[in-house]
């Protein structure tokens, strides 16, 4: 009962934010300067012809007017045409937002593998040479800008070692049949190696530093020396204890790492022409393709806020003191 | 008399402090006779809660056992290398936290935890793991169903009977509770200590109780031992210890607090001063600068420990007219005036 009281009244405070996010998107469009049908209206239109085209597109009727078809059509899952492509919004983001999915996960869950369990033996082996070389060159690799790694990438691996390919998500006329056969294909992980290894890279700070900090803060506790005195040996200590403990909060951190990180995309993605959302949203801005840019930033939205929620239920999900209060 | 089952002869644990060594423990000697129940008891600081955790050799980082022998069962334990010393612990030696709230792992279910040792340490399967933690329930009083809930799910008082049942669990032959009712209220306290007496005597096996609170020590011990800034002060039976103290520093504890079965016999008289900085401790008696019969020798000598009755010993120079001491001791203008 508790637990579906929680949960109604989460959906609801989604809802909210998803409803202010809506309304700033709609104002944010609509007072930038310039008008939205430049890149649209060719100038040799005549007046009329340019009229004919606002009331085609609505533009005519005041600003609450548009609001209310805005929201009326938001919930039918309409999102407009694109400017420049000259079809369906919605279709044109749904298309690529796999890709920015695949990319996102798949360098999140290395960064995340690789910080927890690099966070967790740096704090067990605290004072150590190791740990003196390690946090260094971990907090280099958080400082450099993801750009700047992905061209570094890119000259050694791509244009000078030719390992792998400089752009883009398959080689020409290739077909994998299916999100398992081009997950599983060597032609498409090829593509998928450099951008998500420079995303890797560049997210691993987080989790490793927070993980070695909490670790740190949990071997600490009465529990961890109680089990040092039960006899227990160091790995249950060290990983059933101390590391089950720690994980709490690096669980929550990569659920609003994943919306964090659809922002590092839009960079990642121009450098390797990674045909995701965060590219197209760069491209739509600088096109004046509003109805594109403002349906890839809902949807960006709209996985952050997902990503929100699930950062909660997973806390929950982990920590008993929550689920079971 | 039976060879005790433990027997700590000179132990000292130094703590490394800035650059330099602390000594808390500084040459204890005390035996823990077989089924029964010692109290060692002192003021914060004065190493009780150390030589606890010596003999799990389980320490702090920074502490070091520097010296003296841990002779258990035969075997020095102090000596013996790790790996021989992980195998005794849980499954001879068991231990009892202050607090339950801390020491029980947030994240698991009080089954679970008790299950990780029966099996890991037990080597049990799960269903006698299962049996025997249902078993262990229902000898510290708790209802089986309640295996299931999390640690933050019970009170105090129950967090306390679950630490027990963890400590009994694969049957040690000692038991070290360290202030294991501090946290408690004074009747949960009491329930606490009866059913540490009694699972104690059904099992016949030996506890040694850490406290700072003389009156638990009355309640439930056996024997005594009065620690003060890192040394023994006196030793020996509960009964005649507290009714017989030959210590200044037992008489001073005494007047300190209240009787834990209701008595409230006249005044509480507090010992003025704090004890002293084990970095820098008073060269002959630790207990002088605080005490009001000090002589100049006992600024200057260490006192020996003396057994001056059967099974009394005690490190004080004036042992010998405690009980003159003891009739000024009950006065408190005695410890108003500073020494």
């Amino acid at each position: 009962m508790a637990h579906l009281k929680a949960a109604l009244s989460r959906t609801l405070q989604l809802a909210l934010v998803l409803w202010a996010v809506v309304t700033i998107l709609f104002l944010m469009f609509r007072l930038m300067p310039g008008n939205p049908m430049a890149a649209y209206i060719d100038p040799t239109f005549t007046a009329e012809q340019q009229e004919a085209l606002m009331a085609q597109f609505g533009l005519d009727k005041p600003l609450w007017e548009q609001y209310v078809i805005y929201l009326g059509n938001l919930l039918q899952g309409e999102l407009g045409q694109s400017f420049r492509y000259r079809e369906p919004v919605a279709e044109r983001i749904l298309a690529l937002l796999p890709n920015t999915l695949i990319l996102t996960f798949t360098s999140l869950i290395i960064a995340y593998a690789f910080g927890i369990l690099a966070g967790a033996y740096l704090a067990w082996r605290r004072g150590s040479a190791v740990e003196k070389v390690a946090i260094p060159i971990v907090l280099t690799t958080r400082a450099m800008p993801e750009f700047w790694l992905g061209m570094v990438l890119l000259a050694i691996f791509s244009f000078w070692l030719g390992w792998f390919p400089a752009g883009g998500t398959r080689s020409a006329g290739s077909d994998y049949g299916g999100f398992w056969g081009l997950y599983t294909s060597p032609d498409f992980l090829a593509y998928l190696a450099l951008p998500a290894l420079t995303l890797a890279i560049y997210s691993q700070g987080l989790p490793l530093l927070l993980m070695r900090s909490n670790m740190l803060d949990v071997m600490k506790e009465d529990f961890v020396t109680m089990a040092r005195i039960k006899g227990l040996s160091t790995w249950t200590v060290v990983v059933r204890h101390a590391a089950r403990n720690a994980l709490l909060p690096v669980m929550t951190s990569f659920a609003i790492a994943v919306g964090y990180q659809l922002q590092g995309n839009v960079v990642v993605e121009t450098v390797f022409s990674w045909p995701g959302l965060g590219r197209e949203l760069v491209r739509a801005v600088s096109a004046s393709d509003y109805p594109l840019a403002q349906g890839a930033f809902l949807l960006i939205a709209v996985v952050v806020i997902l990503m929100n929620l699930i950062a909660d239920l997973l806390y929950s999900l982990l920590d008993p003191r929550v689920s079971h209060a | 008399m039976t060879e005790p089952l433990l027997s700590v002869r000179n132990l000292k644990v130094s703590y490394a402090v800035g650059g330099g060594s602390v000594d808390a423990v500084d040459g204890a000697s005390f035996d823990v006779p077989r089924g029964s129940i010692l109290g060692l008891v002192g003021e914060s600081g004065c190493g009780k809660t150390t030589v606890a955790r010596a003999i799990t050799r389980v320490i702090a980082d920074n502490a070091r056992i520097t010296g003296g022998e841990m002779i258990f069962e035969g075997t020095d334990i102090a000596a013996i290398p790790e790996r021989q010393m992980n195998a005794l612990r849980w499954r001879d030696i068991a231990f009892i936290p202050q607090s339950a709230m801390n020491s029980l792992d947030p994240v698991y279910t009080v089954e679970s935890q008790l299950h990780e040792v029966l099996r890991r340490r037990g080597g049990m399967d799960r269903r006698a793991a299962q049996a025997r933690a249902e078993e262990l329930f229902e000898m510290v009083g708790i209802e089986k169903s309640r295996l299931r809930d999390y640690p933050h799910q019970f009170s105090g008082g129950m967090r306390q009977r679950v630490a027990i049942a963890l400590a009994l669990a694969l049957n040690p032959k000692l038991v070290i509770a360290d202030e294991p009712v501090t946290a408690l209220d004074v009747i949960v306290q009491r329930q606490i200590l009866d059913q540490l007496r009694e699972l104690q005597a059904m099992l016949g096996i030996s506890v040694i109780l850490v406290t700072h609170d003389i009156s638990v020590v009355a309640y439930v011990c056996d024997r005594t031992v009065v620690m003060y800034a890192g040394r023994i002060a006196e030793e020996g039976p509960m009964e005649a210890v507290l009714t017989r103290p030959m210590h200044p520093y037992t008489m001073g504890l005494r007047n300190a607090f209240p009787d834990l079965k209701g008595a409230a016999s006249g005044t509480l008289t507090p010992i003025e001063g704090a004890p002293p900085n084990l970095a820098s401790p008073p060269p002959g008696c630790r207990f002088a600068p605080r005490c009001p019969f000090a002589l100049e020798v006992c600024t200057r000598a260490q006192p020996p420990l003396r057994e001056l009755a059967s099974g009394h010993r005690v490190a004080c120079h004036r042992a010998d007219e405690a009980p003159v001491l003891r009739e000024l001791a009950v006065r408190t203008e005695t410890w108003l005036v500073p020494a």
